[in-house]
């Protein structure tokens, strides 16, 4: 079950649509929030909130790549391989991040610190390459300055 | 040109709502609601706005659908899913200058009839949800949104529905599934969402750039805003550059101006003075062109004579050094990662276009691939549910008809000659 | 008028249809794969692209309604390389496993590539793999071979309206599977089965022992579970079921089914049927000879009866019997044994309820067609849950629902939960007071007609309380009973639905008043739950104390005359017992023999212990069955039956349709009606039939409500009596409400039956199907209740009553509300009747089971 404080907040929502079911992605997001990730408690609490049956949001939240399915890090790295990121070397800074920190696209350190996620274009390839990390931007990044920006999540 | 739609945005506070006025802002909605909806659609109309989504649709015409269905409550959706690979046009809107867009919806939903509106925003820009729930946040405390719009009896209501990383979901049914709260695929046309949209009802869905064009519209009046652009194509646009340019960003510029000038007058010509490869002009979707085939005007009418389109204005500009073999390749892997599903040539033909050309880029090609990508790529074309697919089978099309022979070095030479 | 042409053919039509069906109705073939004539459309599998003129693309034909004027072609080569392509697609993450596949010989794909596919594959990529999941116990899920046409999901949610399965991931990665991603845990009506084209999901009960080509015969018949009578095709290979399956188009469940009609068939085939009939011989019963057996009880009967009169021997009959059976039982009892005591288990709510509201209104008033329900603006449900005792009953409110109609729940339908617009859960036992409270509600808003001056005078004099007052006793608030009323008032028509649970107290006949009143006031069609397929039957062939054949009441002399006149017997003028008295006049030794056919008294009559007691005290006891029954055991002679699918014979349905059953396979033993011919020739009863229709063609003689029936009408269903005629005993109750006396103490629990989906009296035990989906009972307690005991699912919990103690396992039931906890009456050694008490409601005659208070504690794991 959800909190009461993230039932009210699923409420106050639900509010703002006319059919409750519109809840259920917004309603996802505050689940991941509460249960770390969408595990299948998180999805039957989603579905009690909204009314929508459980199968059906686990195929909602199974259609959108930033729900997360399984554990993840304290710091989630979205970094993008989109075209525009790939001709400036979006590639080699998977691979430097794979080499400093051990970690593999999809992954998550052993110690919890960081996971990965390749991103397709997240909307600064003028800017390019870029990522999110958990909910900042990082954009023109360098195979010199990613390390230094990650050593800022601990 | 005066700036429109970016206007301000170097103000490092242009999203806070005092400076947004302080600017002149939401003015055109004082202005609007003391006009008759009708007036307000004829307006819009006589501009000649064309949406900034990518199709070109004339926007006047599509709240003309939408507010003559007798259908109640109607909807107003922004599409602000910016999906399009190579594309972040919206983005400085949303993020800087968000009033402009608030401005632009109460105006739209005054005009169309419309009392709730939803801002459908891709999941993967966190920091605009927090900056447009303060904007409409401060919009409600100055009664520039809610019930009594100004003190009259103007009812709109507006906020964000957070997308969670699908492209297809800028595709507007799909978009209105995700809003319905279902799995972002397309719905049936006919019936279009002008008349059965979100929930069932005539829904008006706009994009962010299109609906940042009308406070300006109504200020300042249809004939002087169509003075701008192009005949076809009147208006301001954003083209977002990027890739292998001197000045890459986000350019305000008329309609119809030159991909060339974009290029090497307005982003500073091909970075350290290499030579220009390939030009994707708007967004992944849209077929690349040749260096020889750059003179072209970018706006809806005129791009696809010159053998593209302008989709969302997004210029993507590659030199010398890229394979485009690999380019083709990873933007394949894009569309068989966003394939909905729902239909079976982009479902099953998205990923075997992209398996194959994995295998070109590799070193593993064959004789007959390339007939093999055209014949899979003609399968699907036209043959989808939607555009998404017919996009990816252009997009082979497109990278073989003008870059065959790179295509073919990758066969004969099993691998990549620029590469490694 | 619209004209469309097709492939050169003017195709006119009455209005906008698809192209699809347009072509259809032509004749014209447009091959389809995600397109189901009973889905929502989809438009996804694309292989149905057609040109149409001045449309610059190919164009989905199941999808695109015809405009008048349009030119459609549907055969050119750009469309043969479409579909060419399409399947190619198809095909390339397909595994080639036909020889393997049980759809083989049934699949669409494998038919359309023969026809349309492309020949030479030229994938040299790696084909997708799932394993196949064999994680439930009922269906089998190959998600390889899956095409994602989702019609099974559509079927799921938009139809079914379970939603037990979507699709989950995206794109190429889609896949189908429930929310466990293994077993279903969903209502297994299987209809997702019957929609798949391929391979992927199929039931696990004939797996590779079901080849379509293999398939010797195919019988249409009904489903022997429930009131409603599904259309079903039994196929038979090797004199025995191999398969059951819905058609489009067939009956009235129109190619759907529940799980227990869909799966729980095989209890026919199961190795404990009785086979020879059994004597009891030095307290053991064993087997003898047909002869003997009718020797015995034509003997004992005929002895009995001189000695202590016909009024002492008593027969049972049976809903799951058919009508001929039925027929010849009440035959045998009323002409041979001469008693009119003679009953069935409709009376536990179906008779009593369905004789009251025809005395009010008239004969057939519940005789409404199931169809209707669908099409209504509003439905009033009372007394349980339609979607788990009738099942495709239930899917028409949960269609009217989806179409947007009011839907009123009062009490526990936890299945139809996401359809109502008002769920009303009151305190348990005060339904028929939330009942008076909504028809005062309903007098404020519509006026009488005056069609029918005497129940008017009666409501008028009803002194109701008002509506706080109601709400406060039921714990409702007092603007839902309000909304409720209203929400039903206003439409132009509305169906009620009634089960069991209201009749089964000892004020039933208060709370069919109530909702007769409330009927009559908004001119509704009132439809009555019924648990076994035939219990209308037993009514209309006369299996009443007080009724003959078609309903005819015994009293009027006429109606006796006339009945004595063909049997040429005289029988006894007065009402006989009802099903409860007879248990009770066993006990007390004024009833000293019992003939039950087809039923099992002893596990399911409340206070069971008690039941066993009684008959267990008879000096004879006949039992007809086709397992060895809780009552069978203790019968001094047993009688093997046929089972449905052994026999030919009609069924009655809950809205008076009369469907022809029919044999699929041959037969060992005896059919039932033969059985009781033979005991009845030897009691001096004139039994002369060679065949199920000979049977027929005597009832109809002897029933004016059947006159002139033959099989051939019932075949083309013709059978169906929606009439509503005169009441033909005019009773109208006298009520007072004042002394409605309140039974449910603050703070107590109550034991109350549920009447579940996965089983049907102790018939479905024996279905190996259903074990597995369901294989013991739970004990249903409320999340209050719940955290009360800190317990949870699964947890064993020791439930006891004045009558008796049982532990089971419990699950946690969100619909439920506090002051019940619900038990199934299914399983052997824990029946729900054994811990509970009743009283007869004096007006059905039906037992009232309410008020039986229970404690709850921990048990000990099993
Ligand atoms: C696959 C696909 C993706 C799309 N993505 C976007 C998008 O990200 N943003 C957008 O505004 N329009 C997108 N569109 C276009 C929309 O469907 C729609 O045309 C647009 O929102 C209409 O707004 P406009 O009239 O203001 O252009 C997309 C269309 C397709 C087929
Ligand atoms: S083309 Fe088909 S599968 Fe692809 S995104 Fe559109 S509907 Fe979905
Ligand atoms: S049958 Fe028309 S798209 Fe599948």
């Amino acid at each position: 079950m959800l909190s009461e404080k993230a039932i009210k907040q699923v409420d106050e929502i639900i509010a703002r649509y006319p059919a409750k079911r519109s809840a259920v992605m917004p309603a996802l997001y505050i689940a991941q929030m509460e249960f770390g990730w969408l595990t299948p408690e998180a999805i039957e609490a989603v579905s009690e909130a909204t009314g929508v049956p459980k199968a059906t949001v686990k195929g909602v939240a199974t259609f959108y790549a930033m729900y997360k399915h399984k554990p993840i890090g304290r710091h989630l790295i979205q970094l993008c391989t989109n075209v525009s990121c790939m001709i400036f070397g979006a590639e080699r800074l998977v691979d430097i991040i794979k080499n400093k920190y051990g970690l593999e696209a999809g992954g998550t350190t052993a110690d919890g610190r960081f996971s990965l996620v390749i991103m397709e274009c997240i909307g600064a390839c003028g800017t390019a390459p870029a990522m999110l990390v958990d909910t900042d931007f990082h954009e023109n990044l360098t195979e010199e300055n990613i390390v230094k920006i990650l050593e800022n999540y601990k | 040109m005066e700036t429109i739609l970016l206007k301000n945005i170097e103000n490092p506070n242009s999203a806070d709502i005092d400076e947004y006025i302080k600017a002149g802002g939401y003015r055109s909605l004082q202005k609007a609601i003391e006009m008759q909806p009708k007036a307000i659609i004829d307006e819009v109309k006589k501009s000649g706005l064309r949406g900034r989504g990518g199709a070109g649709f004339p926007t006047g015409m599509k709240w003309t659908f939408a507010s003559s269905d007798p259908k109640t409550p109607r909807y107003l959706l922004c599409n602000a899913d910016e999906g399009e690979p190579g594309t972040f046009k919206d983005r400085p809107i949303l993020e800087k200058n968000p009033h402009l867009l608030i401005e632009g919806m109460a105006i739209a939903g005054y005009a169309i009839g419309a009392e709730y509106g939803y801002i459908y925003l891709r999941g993967e820009y966190p920091g605009a949800k927090d900056i447009l729930d303060t904007a409409i946040r401060q919009a409600y405390d100055r009664g520039l949104l809610g019930d009594n719009i100004l003190g009259r009896a103007v009812r709109f209501h507006l906020s964000v529905h957070q997308g969670a990383g699908a492209y297809i979901c800028g595709e507007e049914t799909a978009l209105i599934e995700s809003l319905e709260g279902e799995r972002g695929q397309p719905r049936i046309k006919p019936p279009f969402p002008v008349n059965v949209g979100a929930w069932s009802k005539p829904t008006v869905i706009n994009n962010v750039e299109t609906l940042s064009n009308i406070p300006y519209i109504i200020e300042t009046g249809a004939e002087a805003y169509s003075k701008i652009g192009s005949r076809d194509c009147p208006g301001p646009k954003l083209y977002c550059v990027s890739g292998h340019v001197e000045r890459p960003g986000v350019y305000e510029l008329p309609m119809g101006i030159n991909l060339r000038d974009i290029i090497y007058t307005h982003a500073g010509g091909i970075r350290g003075g290499e030579k220009l490869k390939a030009v994707i002009p708007g967004g992944v979707s849209t077929p690349i062109l040749p260096p020889d085939k750059i003179d072209c005007p970018m706006d809806f009418v005129n791009m696809p004579k010159h053998g593209s389109m302008l989709g969302s204005g997004a210029v993507m500009v590659f030199d010398d050094t890229v394979c485009l073999v690999k380019v083709c390749y990873r933007a394949l892997r894009f569309f068989d990662h966003e394939s909905c599903g729902k239909c079976t040539p982009c479902r099953e033909g998205t990923g075997w276009l992209s398996n194959i050309l994995g295998r070109i880029e590799h070193g593993k090609g064959r004789d007959g691939d390339i007939e093999l990508l055209l014949d899979v790529a003609g399968n699907m074309l036209g043959k989808t549910f939607c555009p998404l697919g017919d996009g990816a089978a252009s997009v082979v099309q497109n990278f073989i008809r003008h870059f065959r022979p790179e295509f073919e070095g990758h066969i004969r030479d099993a691998g990549c000659r620029l590469q490694n | 008028m619209i004209t469309v042409t097709i492939n050169g053919k003017d195709i006119k039509l009455e209005k906008p249809v698809t192209i699809l069906e347009a072509a259809r109705t032509a004749g014209i073939e447009i091959p389809t794969l995600c397109y189901h004539e009973s889905l929502e459309l989809y438009g996804g599998c694309r292989l149905c692209l057609v040109e149409v003129e001045k449309m610059p693309k190919l164009q989905t034909a199941c999808t695109l309604y015809v405009t008048d004027g349009m030119v459609v072609r549907t055969e050119s080569e750009q469309i043969a390389d479409a579909r060419r392509g399409i399947l190619e697609f198809l095909l390339i993450n397909h595994p080639l496993d036909c020889p393997y596949c049980d759809k083989a010989g049934e699949c669409d794909l494998q038919d359309l590539v023969e026809k349309y596919g492309p020949t030479a594959g030229r994938f040299a990529e790696g084909k997708r793999k799932h394993p196949e999941s064999f994680d439930d116990p009922i269906i089998v899920r190959n998600m390889e071979r899956c095409v994602m046409c989702t019609r099974c999901v559509r079927m799921c949610d938009g139809v079914q309206g379970d939603s037990a399965i979507a699709v989950t991931n995206r794109g190429s990665h889609s896949f189908i599977e429930p929310f466990s991603g293994g077993r279903y845990n969903c209502e297994y009506c299987g209809n997702c089965l019957t929609v798949c084209p391929v391979g992927a999901i199929m039931s696990r009960l004939h797996r590779h022992s079901y080849r379509a080509w293999l398939v010797e015969t195919e019988v249409n018949t009904v489903c022997s579970y429930c009131g409603v009578g599904c259309s079903m095709v039994i196929q038979v290979r090797n004199n025995s079921i191999n398969r059951v399956v819905p058609r489009f188009g067939l009956g009235i469940n129109n190619g759907l089914l529940c799980v227990r009609g869909r799966f729980g068939y095989d209890y026919v085939g199961n190795e404990q049927r009785i086979k020879s009939p059994l004597v009891k011989k030095g307290g053991k019963l064993e087997p003898v000879t047909w002869n003997e057996a009718f020797n015995t009880v034509a003997d004992r009967l005929k002895a009995l009866r001189e000695r202590y009169g016909g009024s002492a021997l008593a027969g049972i009959a049976s809903g799951r019997c058919t009508n001929e059976e039925n027929y010849v039982f009440q035959k045998l009892m009323r002409c041979g044994l001469g008693t009119n005591n003679i009953d069935s288990s409709a009376r536990l709510g179906y008779s009593g309820a369905q004789r009251y509201l025809e005395n009010i209104f008239g004969q057939g008033v519940t005789a409404n067609p199931i169809y209707g329900i669908a099409n209504s603006e509003a439905i009033l449900i009372v007394g349980g849950d339609p979607t788990a005792i009738n099942p495709i009953l239930g899917l028409q409110i949960r269609t009217a629902s989806r179409n947007g109609a009011r839907v009123i729940t009062i009490g526990y339908a936890p299945g139809l939960e996401r359809f109502n617009s008002i769920g009303l859960k009151p305190r348990i036992f005060t339904e028929g007071i939330l009942l008076s409270g909504i028809l005062c509600e309903i007098l404020k808003i519509k006026p009488f007609t005056g069609e029918n001056q005497t129940l008017e005078s009666v409501i008028k004099g009803l002194s109701l309380r008002p509506a706080r007052e109601i709400a406060e006793i039921c714990r409702l608030a007092e603007d839902d009973i309000r909304k409720a009323a209203e929400a039903i008032c206003n439409v132009s028509s509305i169906s009620i639905v009634i089960g069991q649970d209201i009749i089964q107290r000892s004020n039933g006949n208060r709370n069919l008043f109530m909702l007769s009143s409330i009927g009559y006031m908004l001119n509704a069609r009132m439809t009555l739950l019924s648990e076994r397929p035939n219990e209308q039957g037993t009514i209309d062939m006369g299996c009443l104390p007080d009724m003959l054949p078609g309903g005819r009441p015994l009293e009027i002399e006429t109606f006796r005359k006339r009945y004595e006149g063909l049997a040429g017997t005289e029988i006894p003028s007065g009402p006989g017992l009802t099903l409860m008295e007879m248990v009770e006049a066993a006990e007390a030794g004024q009833i000293k023999a019992m003939y039950i056919m087809g039923e099992n008294p002893v596990f399911n009559l409340p206070d069971s212990n008690a039941v066993k007691k009684a008959l267990g005290s008879l000096e004879f006891l006949v039992v007809q069955d086709i397992f060895l029954s809780e009552t069978a055991k203790i019968a001094d002679v047993v009688l093997p039956a046929l089972a449905w699918s052994e026999k030919e014979g009609t069924y009655t349905n809950l809205e008076r349709r009369m469907q022809h059953v029919r044999r699929a396979v041959d037969i060992q033993g005896m059919e039932d009606w033969r059985i009781i011919s033979e005991i009845g020739k030897r009691l001096e009863v004139s039994m002369p039939y060679n065949s199920s229709e000979d049977i027929m063609a005597e009832m109809v003689r002897v029933s004016p409500l059947h006159t002139g029936l033959t099989y051939e009408d019932v075949d083309k269903g013709n059978a169906l009596w929606p009439y509503k005629g005169e009441p033909l005993r005019a009773e109208m109750p006298s009520l007072s409400l004042s002394d409605e006396n309140i039974i449910a103490d603050k703070g107590k629990l109550y034991l109350m039956v549920r009447r579940p989906l996965f089983h049907s009296g102790t018939l479905s035990r024996r279905s190996y199907a259903l074990n597995n989906i369901c294989s013991e009972p739970y004990l249903r307690i409320s999340r209050a209740v719940a955290e009360r005991l800190s317990v949870k699912d699964g947890d064993v919990l020791k439930v006891s009553t004045v009558k008796g103690s049982l532990q089971v396992k419990t699950k946690v039931d969100i619909s439920l509300n506090d002051s019940a906890v619900l038990l199934t009456n299914n399983f052997e050694g824990m029946g729900a009747f054994s811990l509970l008490g009743y009283k007869l409601d004096p007006v059905t005659k039906a037992p009232g089971i309410e008020g039986t208070e229970v404690t709850i504690e921990k048990g000990k794991p099993r």
